[in-house]
């Protein structure tokens, strides 16, 4: 890279050798138009938009696939460009159907406001004559042929990204059809439901259906937030209009997905079903709950818990906890209660390597990949997506101990747990080998891998969510439930009936902190009603020990409060205050973490 | 190895087009015949690959003779062993014969075919049995690599390859050397070296011929491209469409292999070279570069935005130097016999040779090299033997379906990459389809665009939508709803793809269309405007050919199948819808319909002449009087001119109730009908038959008064009344010859000639020696004239060839017959004589460059002068229309003396219309009697409105059922005319061509093959309209 001069539209502007005409462009804060361009996949200079005429080129050249170099001079409206540039348009206007008042991105769309920029108020040619199917098929989405552009931005994440391959291009000339695997309706297709074609799509093509005709992107508001779905901890952003939630969407600058998310994070907890909580509930004597204040209800925890003897009192948390709350119970239940047992919901993969990469693309450039006691496909799916890209660039992939998981598919090996020596040897021969494993891993195993930790990439995924910071904390191995008087559980979203309700006694006083009505609450003898995730703010911990904030979206459901709240106030009860508001709690969790 | 040694070696073509004609069976046979006969130790019988002359296919050679046969079948073999290579003489029924004067050619240097190549890339093609790499090495082959391995360094042989100033064959011509050393100064490891033999090109066939008939030209092309540019490892790219080719490949690559000349340590050097095949699946964007290199990687054909270039970025992303099939061919025989050489071949910037494949309308097809620099026309007509069938060269093709066409006025353009470019065509792959009059340009150039289209990768949207949008315009043009801002649109589309595509192949998919636009922007706009399709082929405006073809649209399926029941009347009757002349176009008519009739492509055309002059003789005893269409009118109009225009013109509007005073200068009426065509020809009492016809309509004629002389323009209009006047005056003004001496006695103009015939004045040139200047109708009626008034003798001087003559074949052919001597090639240069005409002097002359008729331009041969005493001498070398008649009548004529005249026939004077020869200069009967319907209908409308409307030129068509057994004619043969015998004909001048009896004009009738019924019946529509135009006499 060699700093140098170019000229744009007569100014003078810096650039940088290896950048193309648009990123030079763009860096000087020169607007050239794009459609197929998507600064996070490769260009292919296909739409012919962003056309400019170079000095010395015969031709109008694509400024997305153009390189600079010294000297250039190039012009991006120049009449020659500018007539182009509506011819093209007033093209991409007679291929399909494109009357923007009927359509869900109308207002947002960049090719409408390419044509409202460019003067194009009337259709050119005879308009499409052909309609095609909307394929609905996918659960959370729909792909509307009719408003496609075939910019292929939607082909490319998948493919470059996501590495799943599922949307490619069939046919060709004027036949061309974006399409799912062999033409298969993309809800019977390979699609995982990802949905990061729906971020960059220009058009109305690729629809959230959730959020569909609810909001123009001027209407709604955007909070930058972490994912709390699993342990990788992927920007989101949060878009909610008047107070309701309407969809998420990836941050593209957050450090470690770059804006891509999984089903499990962008779909899934938009369609919660479970009866919310929106009240603090007492037992009554009759075996039933009753509503009672906020007051009543940690007064009446409190009591319970300061009557029990240390041993029998015992806390357990679910890992998608904030910082802040775990910190606050293992305050108060390890450090001032010196609770029996205090413990979380989750497992811990164990933590043996300084070398953990903090962004999943280190993982893409591995040319050996090693999947240990891990299913991240189903767990972890933004962390499969760059295990698949290492394959794309011709890395070994080899799965272990997972046979069943859908990377062992794709592996290039899978190997039992017994032949970790074989995967270990294939990843010491290798230049730049990753390993990914979980938290299921013996002793035996875990030795295996210890000599790797010099040269390989490791990265342990946490099956919980925030269990780096809970083991930071001292929550590091599973809460034992049974044998105890008093059993505080931080469930939040969770529903950790399965894994309490066989082994307390019958007389354990059981205090739930949740969001849902669940098995787990319906024993519980207090019930303090929790906010779910987008309600909250704090901070969460990735797996690779990035500490992240989390913000608050839409006011907390009911009388419902943030996890860390509860436990602020249930501490106050019981006579510790570790910290009055959510900063001082957080400077003092971050403390314990670094 | 002990080779044996052979008397004769026979070479049968085993590439794909002999093939197809049956070469494999001829093979087998000429084994089995060799055996039997005990020949197989003195002939070797070898299965070469493609010699280029496909369409004489199956060919044979025979050496050490060089004997050359061809449409060779198996049942020829016995009497070929037997007489050539038993006996060592010729078949000269297997021998080429050259159509023109169908001589047998039987040595194969003497082809014209093959005079004017050169082969260079196909130098061992058809020589050398392609599967034996022994006979590659016996022709040099490989000594390019061992000197380039043994004495020269990699930066030595690019200095060579640039110095010799190869430029890439695979159309786009960039320089070859230039693009190795690219490559091989790009920084990089692993590079790689690939061919394109993705040759997708309909009819384009020069890579598959060089891969299947001299596979280890390429192979060796390629591995001192490898050695030049660092490279060990090559691919290529062929279309899995070329089996044998792929085979071909395969064997060849397998003995390079096991002779050391591929693989490690290559002639014991320390160069390293492997070669691949991949195998393409036909995408024909796949033959562009970056696409095709998609393609090998295994990923979806398309191709991406350059920079970077395969020179720097190519397979997997290394350097990577890609050539055509030919470009790596010629480069063993440039490194061997050096670059000065092969520059010294051609123009400077375009050197070496071109192969192209010809195709199309010319008698020889097949594939050809020649030189670069030698004319389009060359090859055509020199190369191709010309148009099929003697027909007109309309244009040709080039580059294929992203190449463009190239008219006869560019016939000279010289062959090359940048001359051709100049002229709106592209080299291209070398695809060369000519066309004749039968093609309409506009759905020429949709063919290509829906080819492009179709093979557009549908990436970049110019390409995918633009080249739809365009097609869809043609579409409609051709279906003749079109509209005339259409034309811009397609220019604005074009300019649009050419900017804003992505690859050469959206770039260039408009270059047919705006190829075609170049030049037959008229058939275009004939397309839109008129509905009209000139070339008879677009199947929504062409109800048949015939009807097509006809300046008048007469409805000739109808006709002739009424005429086939007997229905004479009825047939004669839709006739003269259109044409009141059916006696005289019986018999004077050049019959456009019979040269369109589909029937001729299948043998013969229909006799529809003869049919027309028996049908309207049959009811010579019931004179017609034609009908009034309508209302009678007051206001009147004047026709000038009693010529067939004219009275036409007079007649219809005389139908549609006007009164019409026909003005005429000469004492007879008829025009150019009375006194221009001879008795011998059209009869005075036919002609004057069907004048009284128009007579009955209510016409009046006044002879003997002449515009200018006895009236002028102002005269009619204002002092006689007429409310319009149409100038029907025809083209009676001969040009003169321009010669010195032209003023002297005895020398006189055709048409003067002939009008002094007809009136009966006759110049005495009994036991006189006549000599006649021209090629056209005029010469060959005086000269035939001359004759039968008695003429000693009678010549016809003409500058160009026969096969060039305007007049009409039948014609000339009578004149031959009748004694007429002809002189062609000459010219005469001056009229020698005291005060009268002696002799004239006579220049020899030979054809030299095309001009923009198609034809070749007759040059003086220097010092070649001769003398032929004559005692008259009679210039017919064109006729103009005698404007002086109209001076300051405030009616523009133009430089040629014809009318200025609007598309409805209107002149530059309101309510003075013109139509005829004096509009169109000298044209035929049927074409004067087309403007003479025209511009009566333009009048009518004229003074019913006072405006000039669009006339509606489409045909009236009828529906008269099938009514005979077509499979029963299928093999009929086409009536032949009967005429006077020759020494008849002398010293009278009875008419030559006699009638026909009924049955057999009837039989002749039923050879038709009703192509009317098919577009018929797609448009039921055009039923209720029949009546209603017919009732209007539109």
């Amino acid at each position: 890279m060699a700093s140098i001069t170019i000229t744009i539209n007569g100014q003078k502007v810096p650039a940088q050798t290896g950048q193309t005409v648009l990123e030079a462009a763009r860096a000087a804060g020169i607007d050239i138009p794009t459609l197929c361009h998507h600064p996070a996949v490769k260009p292919i200079g296909a739409c012919r938009l962003c056309m400019v005429e170079i000095a010395g080129q015969r031709t109008l050249q694509p400024a997305c696939t153009f390189p600079v170099a010294d000297k250039m001079d190039v012009k991006t409206e120049s009449p020659k460009v500018v007539e182009v540039r509506k011819f093209v348009m007033e093209l991409i206007f007679s291929e399909r159907n494109h009357f923007c008042m009927y359509c869900e991105m109308s207002g947002d769309c960049e090719l409408q406001a390419l044509a409202y920029k460019y003067g194009l108020d009337h259709m050119t040619y005879p308009t499409y004559v052909k309609g095609y199917p909307v394929d609905a098929s996918p659960p959370y989405f729909l792909l509307d042929h009719n408003r496609c552009v075939l910019c292929r931005r939607c082909v490319r994440v998948c493919g470059e990204l996501v590495a799943n391959h599922t949307l490619d291009m069939r046919q060709r000339g004027a036949s061309t059809m974006v399409h799912a695997d062999m033409n298969l309706p993309l809800g019977q297709s390979s699609c995982i439901a990802c949905g990061n074609c729906l971020d960059v799509c220009p058009t109305g093509a690729l629809v959230d259906k959730r959020s569909a005709f609810m909001a123009r992107n001027a209407q709604t508001e955007h909070v930058r937030s972490v994912c709390s779905q699993c342990s990788l901890g992927c920007g989101i952003d949060v878009v909610t209009r008047a107070g309701n939630l309407l969809r998420v969407q990836g941050d593209s600058e957050a450090p470690v997905n770059r804006g891509l998310l999984c089903r499990k994070g962008r779909f899934e907890p938009l369609y919660e079903k479970r009866t919310r909580l929106l009240a603090p509930l007492v037992r009554t004597r009759d075996g039933g709950h009753r509503q009672a204040d906020w007051n009543e209800a940690l007064q009446t925890a409190a009591d319970r818990i300061r009557r029990t003897p240390a041993a029998k009192l015992g806390a357990m948390a679910s890992t998608r906890a904030t910082n802040e709350a775990l910190y606050l119970l293992a305050r108060l239940f390890v450090k001032e209660l010196k609770a029996g047992q205090a413990g979380l919901s989750h497992p811990v993969a164990p933590v043996f390597s300084d070398k953990i990469p903090d962004r999943l693309e280190e993982i893409a450039k591995s040319d050996c990949v090693l999947v240990v006691g891990a299913d991240p496909a189903r767990d972890q799916p933004v962390a499969s997506f760059f295990v698949k890209r290492a394959l794309d660039a011709e890395g070994r992939v080899i799965v272990v101990g997972a046979p069943e998981s859908a990377l062992a598919e794709l592996a290039d090996e899978s190997f039992g747990m017994e032949e970790i020596r074989k995967a270990v040897e294939a990843a010491r021969a290798a230049s730049r080998p990753a390993v990914l494993y979980g938290a299921g891993l013996s002793e035996g195993v875990l030795e295996e891998l210890k000599p790797l930790a010099g040269k390989a990439l490791l990265l342990p995924l946490q099956p919980g969510v925030n269990t780096f910071a809970a083991a930071k904390f001292g929550l590091d191995r599973v809460a034992d439930p049974s044998g105890l008087d008093v059993l505080y559980v931080l469930a939040g979203e969770e529903d950790l009936g399965d894994r309490i309700l066989g082994k307390i006694g019958k007389d354990t006083v059981l205090i739930v902190q949740g969001c849902y009505k669940s098995s787990l609450t319906d024993r519980a003898d207090v019930v303090l009603p929790m906010a779910a995730w987008a309600e909250r703010s704090g901070t969460l911990t990735n797996t690779a020990g990035l500490v992240q904030e989390v913000r608050a979206a839409t006011e907390p459901a009911g009388a419902s409060r943030p996890d860390w709240e509860i436990l602020a106030l249930l501490g106050e009860r019981l006579g510790i205050k570790p910290g009055a508001s959510l900063e001082e709690i957080a400077v003092h969790a971050s403390r314990q973490l670094q | 190895m002990v080779e044996t040694l052979y008397r004769a070696n026979v070479l049968i073509c085993g590439g794909t087009g002999c093939t197809a004609s049956g070469s494999e069976g001829v093979l087998k046979a000429l084994e089995e015949e060799i055996a039997r006969r005990g020949l197989r130790e003195e002939v070797r019988v070898v299965q070469t690959g493609c010699r280029g002359f496909c369409a004489m296919g199956p060919v044979i050679m025979i050496y050490p003779e060089g004997i050359f046969y061809c449409q060779v079948q198996k049942e020829d073999v016995p009497l070929l062993v037997e007489e050539t290579l038993v006996k060592g003489r010729v078949v000269e029924r297997l021998a080429y014969r050259e159509p023109a004067q169908h001589k047998a050619i039987p040595h194969y240097g003497e082809i014209p075919f093959y005079r004017k190549q050169l082969r260079i890339a196909l130098r061992n093609c058809g020589m050398i049995d392609p599967e034996r790499i022994e006979e590659y090495i016996a022709h040099d082959g490989y000594a390019a690599l061992t000197k380039v391995l043994t004495e020269m360094t990699p930066d030595e042989v690019i200095a060579e390859v640039k110095e010799s100033g190869l430029r890439g064959r695979g159309g786009a011509g960039f320089p070859t050397g230039l693009k190795w050393e690219f490559t091989r100064r790009s920084p990089g490891e692993p590079k790689y070296v690939v061919c394109n033999a993705d040759e997708g090109d309909p009819g384009a066939f020069m890579d598959r011929s060089i891969i299947e008939g001299d596979p280890h030209s390429l192979i060796e092309g390629m591995a001192i491209a490898g050695y030049a540019i660092g490279a060990r490892e090559g691919y290529i790219y062929c279309r899995a469409e070329y089996p044998l080719a792929i085979k071909r490949l395969q064997v060849a690559i397998r003995q390079a292999e096991e002779y050391g000349l591929l693989g490690e340590k290559i002639l014991g050097t320390d160069f390293e070279f492997h070669l691949h095949i991949k195998e393409g699946a036909g995408a024909f964007v796949c033959g562009e570069e970056t696409a095709l290199l998609a393609s090998i990687e295994g990923r979806r054909g398309e191709p991406r935005p350059r920079p970077p270039f395969p020179a720097v970025s190519g397979l997997w992303g290394k350097p990577t130097n890609l050539n055509n099939v030919k470009s790596y061919a010629n480069v063993p025989q440039i490194i061997l016999k050096g670059a000065s050489w092969f520059n010294s071949i051609g123009p400077a910037r375009s050197p070496g040779t071109a192969i192209f494949a010809l195709t199309g309308k010319v008698n020889n097809t097949g594939l050809v090299e020649v030189p670069m620099g030698i004319t389009l026309g060359e090859i055509i007509f020199d190369i191709g033997g010309g148009i099929l069938k003697g027909r007109k060269f309309k244009a040709v093709q080039t580059g294929g379906p992203l190449g463009g066409c190239i008219p006869a006025q560019h016939l000279n353009v010289k062959v090359d990459f940048d001359s051709l470019r100049e002229v709106g065509a592209v080299m291209g792959s070398g695809g060369m389809i000519v066309v004749d009059e039968d093609t309409c340009m506009v759905e020429f150039a949709k063919f290509f665009l829906q080819f492009a289209t179709a093979e557009s990768c549908g990436k970049c949207i110019p390409c995918r939508a633009g080249g739809r949008r365009m097609l869809e315009i043609l579409t409609r043009i051709c279906e003749g709803k079109g509209r005339l801002e259409d034309i811009d649109k397609i220019r604005k589309i074009a300019a649009g793809m050419e900017a804003g595509a992505l690859c050469a192949l959206g770039q260039l998919t408009p270059g047919p269309v705006m190829a075609a636009l170049r030049y037959f922007e008229h058939e275009f706009i004939a397309h839109i405007e008129d509905k009209r399709c000139e070339a008879g082929s677009c199947k929504e405006l062409v109800a048949a050919r015939c009807l097509n073809a006809c300046p008048a649209g007469v409805d000739v399926p109808a006709y002739v199948s009424l005429a086939a029941e007997g229905r004479y009347a009825e047939a004669l009757e839709i006739h003269r819808e259109r044409n009141p002349f059916a006696m005289i176009c019986g018999r004077v008519c050049p019959a456009f319909c019979e040269q369109r009739c589909r029937r001729g492509d299948v043998d013969e055309a229909v006799g529809i002449r003869a049919i027309k002059r028996f049908m309207a003789d049959h009811e010579r005893k019931n004179p017609w009087t034609p009908r009034r269409l309508a209302e009678a009118r007051t206001e009147r109009v004047a026709v000038v001119g009693s010529g067939p225009a004219g009275l036409t013109a007079a007649l219809r509007l005389a139908q549609r109730g006007y009164p019409v005073t026909v003005f005429e200068a000469l004492p007879v009426a008829g025009g150019m009908m009375a006194v221009g065509i001879p008795e011998y020809r059209l009869p005075r009492d036919v002609l004057n038959e069907e004048i009284d016809n128009i007579r009955r309509a209510g016409v009046e004629i006044v002879c003997n008064k002449a515009l200018g002389r006895d009236f002028t323009i102002d005269d009619l209009l204002d002092g006689q009344g007429f409310r319009a006047v149409v100038l029907a005056i025809g083209a009676h003004k001969s040009m003169r010859l321009g010669v010195p001496g032209e003023e002297k006695e005895g020398v006189c103009q055709g048409v003067d000639f002939l009008r002094n015939v007809a009136l009966g004045k006759a110049p005495d040139v009994k036991g006189k020696r006549v000599a006649v200047v021209g090629g056209g109708n005029v010469a060959i009626d005086a000269a035939r004239t001359a004759l039968r008034l008695g003429a000693a003798e009678v010549n016809v001087i003409y500058r160009r060839t026969r096969q060039d003559m305007p007049a009409y074949e039948e014609e000339v052919e009578a004149a031959m017959e009748e004694g007429v001597l002809f002189h062609f090639l000459s010219n005469p240069v001056r009229v020698l004589g005291p005060a009268r005409v002696t002799a004239v002097e006579v220049q020899h002359q030979q054809l030299g460059e095309f001009d923009a008729s198609g034809r070749r331009r007759p040059v003086p041969v220097e010092g070649a002068v001769f003398q032929l005493s004559v005692d008259f001498l009679i210039a017919a070398i064109g006729q103009r229309p005698d404007s002086a008649c109209i001076d300051g009548s405030g009616v523009e004529v133009k430089k040629d003396s014809t009318f200025k005249v609007s598309g409805e026939l209107g002149t530059s004077r309101p309510g003075v219309f013109a139509a005829g020869d004096a509009v169109s200069g000298p044209a035929s009967v049927i074409e004067a009697v087309a403007q003479g319907n025209r511009v009566a209908w333009a009048v009518d409308t004229y003074l019913r409105t006072g405006r000039q409307e669009k006339y509606d030129s489409r045909p009236v068509v009828h529906f008269p059922e099938l009514t005979w057994d077509m499979e029963k004619y299928g093999e009929a043969g086409r009536i032949r005319p009967r005429y006077l015998e020759v020494k008849e004909r002398r010293g009278t001048f009875r008419e030559v061509e006699l009638g026909q009896p009924e049955q057999a004009i009837r039989e002749e009738c039923r050879r038709c093959l009703r192509c009317d019924l098919e577009w018929l019946e797609s448009h039921p529509a055009a039923r209720q309209q029949e009546g209603k135009r017919a009732a209007e006499g539109v």
